[in-house]
C-alpha cells in the first residue's frame, strides 16, 4: 500500500545511480531564508530532517511552511506542496518561491504520504499537509524515506492533530496579530522554534509574515 | 463554461515545406487579435476564441463569426470553417463540422459523436463489439469497468467522454507556440519557455521521474504547477494547471491597475464558498450600485455555521473588469474575525463569496 513497500517494483542500479542526489545527505544544508536561518542552529535545514510547523488554522501555518522553502526555492531547488487544497499563487510568488521548480498536488485523496513519499524521490523539499492527524506508522515510514533521500520534509499541522514523532525542528505559532491600516497591511507571528539536539532549546521569536511586500521578516 | 469559436482553415492545415503555412498562420493570429486579444492557436491552421466577449463588442455573434470571415479572406484569400462549443473537444468537432452549439448544448452534441472521434483505434475496435458506438454510449460506461479493460490512455479519453477534461491529451501541438515565436524572431525566449523543464538540469529530470511516478498513482491532474497571468484579484492572477499542459502564457509581472496589493491570500479558493454578512444590527450588507457597502460588517456566518464575529474589516474595493465583455460588478472587502484570522471576501450580484484566506 505504501509507495515504498516491498511491492514498489524494483529501480535498475544505473537509474537509482541517476536518481540519486549529486551530494550526499549529510554534507550539505538546505539553504534558509533569513529571518529563520538565524533561528535555527545550523542556519539551514539539514537534508534528511523533517521539521514540522503546527499553527491553529488562519494563523500563518502554511505561510512559515512555504517560506521556508522560499530561500532553497530561489536557489534552484526543486519542492513540493502536498494536501494544500488551494494555494494561493500569486502569495507563493510573493514569498520568494519560484514556481517554475515547484508541484502541487492539492487533493492526493486518500494517499498523501504515498504522494510526498513519491515526491520525495525526485525533489529537494516536501511540504505536506495531512488531511487529518497523521499515523504513526505512516510519519514514521515518511521519516525514513526523508533521511533515505536526503530531502527535507515539512509537516503542516493543527494543535488539534499534532504530527505524532518528534521532529529535528519545530516552528510552533502562538500567536498571530494583523497590523491594519485601510487595508491589511501584515501580520506579527509568535513563533517558537524548538526541536532536537542542537534545537532542543526552544527559542521565542516574533515574524513579521506576511510583511507589506508579502515576505518574512524578523520584527 | 466559455463558448469557444474555433476557426480551422482547410488551405493552412499542412505544414509546407517552404514554411508558407506557418507564415500565413502567423499572419492570421496578428489579424485575429485585433478582433479578440484571447484568440489562441491550438494546431497549424485550428485556433479558437471566447465568444462572449467579441460577440458582446460587435452586436451578436454573427457579426463576430462575419469579422472572423473576413480577415480570413483578406489574409489567406479563402474560406473558413467557423464553429462554436464550449471545451476544446467539442468545439474541434462544431468546427470540423461547421456547427453553431447553442449554450448549453455542448454536453448533448459531445456525447452524439461517433466513438471515433476520440481517437483511439482500440477503443473504436472494443467499443463496436460491445455495442458502443458513440461517445455517450462510452462515457456512461463506470470508470472502473473503463479501468479494467484498456489501458491508461483510454482512461484518459474516457473522462473527456464524461466531460470532465474539456481536450484531448493531444489536441495541442505543443511546438506551435515555440514555431510561432521563433517566426517572430523572439527565439531568444525559448529556453524559458519551450517546456517545462526549459533548461533541463539532473534536478528536473529527477523531478520529472518523479511526477510521472505520481501522475501514475493520481491521474493526470493529480499534479498541477503555477501559470502567472496579470488579472487583478488573487484568483484571477495566477492558475494551477497539470504539470504538462501545455504553458500558455509567459510570466507577466506587469501589476494590473486595480489591483490588490501584497499581502494576497495563501489560500485562493478555487471554488469559492457562499457566505453571508451581517451589520450591527443583524442586516445582509450589501455593496451598494455607489460602490459602498449598506452597512459596517460585524459578523459573517460561513455556510450555515453559527455566525462568526468580525473584529475589523476593510474595502469594500471594487473592481470593473475588461470592459468589452459582459460587466460584473465585483467588489472585495478583507475581514478579520476575532479569533484573528484573516479572510478576503467578494461580493457579485448581491452575493457574498469567500475567495481567499490569509494563513
Amino acid at each position: 500500500m505504501f509507495a515504498f513497500s516491498d511491492k514498489r517494483p524494483e529501480i535498475s542500479p544505473d537509474l537509482r545511480a541517476a536518481l540519486r542526489p549529486i551530494t550526499l545527505a549529510k554534507t550539505k544544508l538546505i539553504p534558509l531564508a533569513d529571518p529563520w536561518g538565524s533561528f535555527v542552529p545550523d542556519g539551514g535545514l539539514r537534508r534528511g530532517s523533517t521539521v514540522v510547523v503546527q499553527a491553529p488554522a488562519g494563523w500563518g501555518g502554511l505561510s512559515v511552511a512555504l517560506s521556508l522553502l522560499s530561500e532553497a526555492s530561489a536557489c534552484g531547488h526543486w519542492s513540493a506542496v502536498v494536501g494544500v487544497d488551494d494555494p494561493g499563487v500569486s502569495a507563493i510568488v510573493d514569498l520568494g518561491l519560484d514556481l517554475r521548480r515547484v508541484l502541487f498536488v492539492p487533493r492526493p485523496r486518500g494517499a498523501w504520504a504515498e504522494a510526498a513519499a513519491d515526491l520525495l524521490d525526485g525533489v529537494d523539499l516536501v511540504v505536506v499537509r495531512p488531511p487529518s492527524k497523521a499515523a504513526h506508522g505512516a510519519a514514521r515510514k515518511l521519516m525514513d524515506r526523508v533521511r533515505e533521500r536526503g530531502a527535507v520534509l515539512v509537516a503542516l499541522t493543527e494543535p488539534t492533530a499534532p504530527w505524532p514523532l518528534p521532529a529535528e525542528l519545530s516552528f510552533d505559532i502562538t500567536n498571530a496579530r494583523w497590523v491594519t491600516s485601510s487595508r491589511l497591511e501584515a501580520r506579527y507571528l509568535t513563533v517558537r522554534v524548538g526541536g532536537r539536539g542542537n534545537a532542543a532549546r526552544s527559542n521565542e521569536h516574533v515574524v513579521l509574515l506576511p510583511d507589506r511586500s508579502g515576505r518574512a521578516v524578523a520584527s | 463554461m466559455e463558448r469557444l469559436l474555433g476557426l480551422w482553415v482547410d488551405d493552412l492545415i499542412e505544414e509546407r515545406p517552404d514554411g508558407s503555412s506557418l507564415r500565413t498562420f502567423a499572419d492570421l493570429l496578428d489579424v485575429l487579435v485585433d478582433i479578440c486579444p484571447f484568440v489562441e492557436p491550438i494546431r497549424l491552421g485550428f485556433l479558437t476564441l471566447p465568444l462572449r466577449g467579441p460577440s458582446r463588442f460587435f452586436g451578436g455573434d454573427e457579426a463576430v463569426f462575419a469579422a472572423v470571415r473576413a480577415a480570413v479572406r483578406d489574409v489567406t484569400g479563402g474560406d473558413a470553417r467557423i464553429g462554436v462549443a464550449e471545451g476544446l473537444f467539442a468545439t474541434e468537432l462544431a468546427t470540423r463540422q461547421c456547427t453553431v452549439v447553442p449554450a448549453g448544448g455542448s454536453a448533448a452534441f459531445r456525447r452524439a459523436q461517433a466513438l471515433e472521434v476520440l481517437g483511439r483505434k482500440e477503443l473504436t475496435t472494443t467499443g463496436r463489439r460491445l455495442g458502443l458506438y458513440t461517445v455517450g454510449a462510452f462515457a456512461d460506461l463506470p470508470p472502473a469497468r473503463v479501468n479494467e479493460r484498456f489501458s491508461g490512455a483510454v482512461r484518459v479519453v474516457h473522462r473527456v467522454a464524461r466531460g470532465e477534461i474539456h481536450e484531448l491529451p493531444d489536441q495541442r501541438d505543443r511546438r506551435l507556440p515555440q514555431q510561432l515565436r521563433a517566426l517572430r524572431g523572439t527565439v531568444h525566449h525559448v529556453d524559458e519557455q519551450s517546456g517545462f523543464f526549459g533548461q533541463r538540469t539532473a534536478g528536473d529530470d529527477r523531478a520529472a521521474a518523479a511526477v510521472y511516478r505520481l501522475r501514475h498513482r493520481l491521474g493526470a491532474e493529480g499534479v498541477l504547477v503555477a501559470e502567472l497571468h496579470g488579472g487583478r484579484s488573487p484568483d484571477d492572477r495566477a492558475r494551477l494547471v497539470p504539470w504538462d499542459a501545455p504553458r500558455t502564457t509567459k510570466l507577466d509581472p506587469a501589476p494590473w491597475p486595480g489591483q490588490l496589493g501584497a499581502p494576497t491570500p495563501t489560500t485562493s479558493f478555487a471554488h469559492p464558498v457562499a457566505v453571508e454578512i451581517f451589520d450591527e444590527s443583524g442586516a445582509p450588507v450589501r455593496f451598494s450600485g455607489r460602490g459602498q457597502l449598506s452597512g459596517v460588517p460585524s459578523s459573517v456566518a460561513l455556510t450555515r455555521g453559527n455566525p462568526r464575529r468580525v473584529a475589523w474589516s476593510a474595502g469594500p474595493w471594487p473592481l470593473v473588469e475588461r470592459w468589452w465583455t459582459a460587466p460584473r460588478r465585483r467588489a472585495h472587502v478583507q475581514i478579520v474575525l476575532e479569533d484573528g484570522i484573516a479572510l478576503l471576501l467578494t461580493t457579485e450580484a448581491s452575493r457574498w463569496w469567500l475567495t481567499g484566506m490569509y494563513d
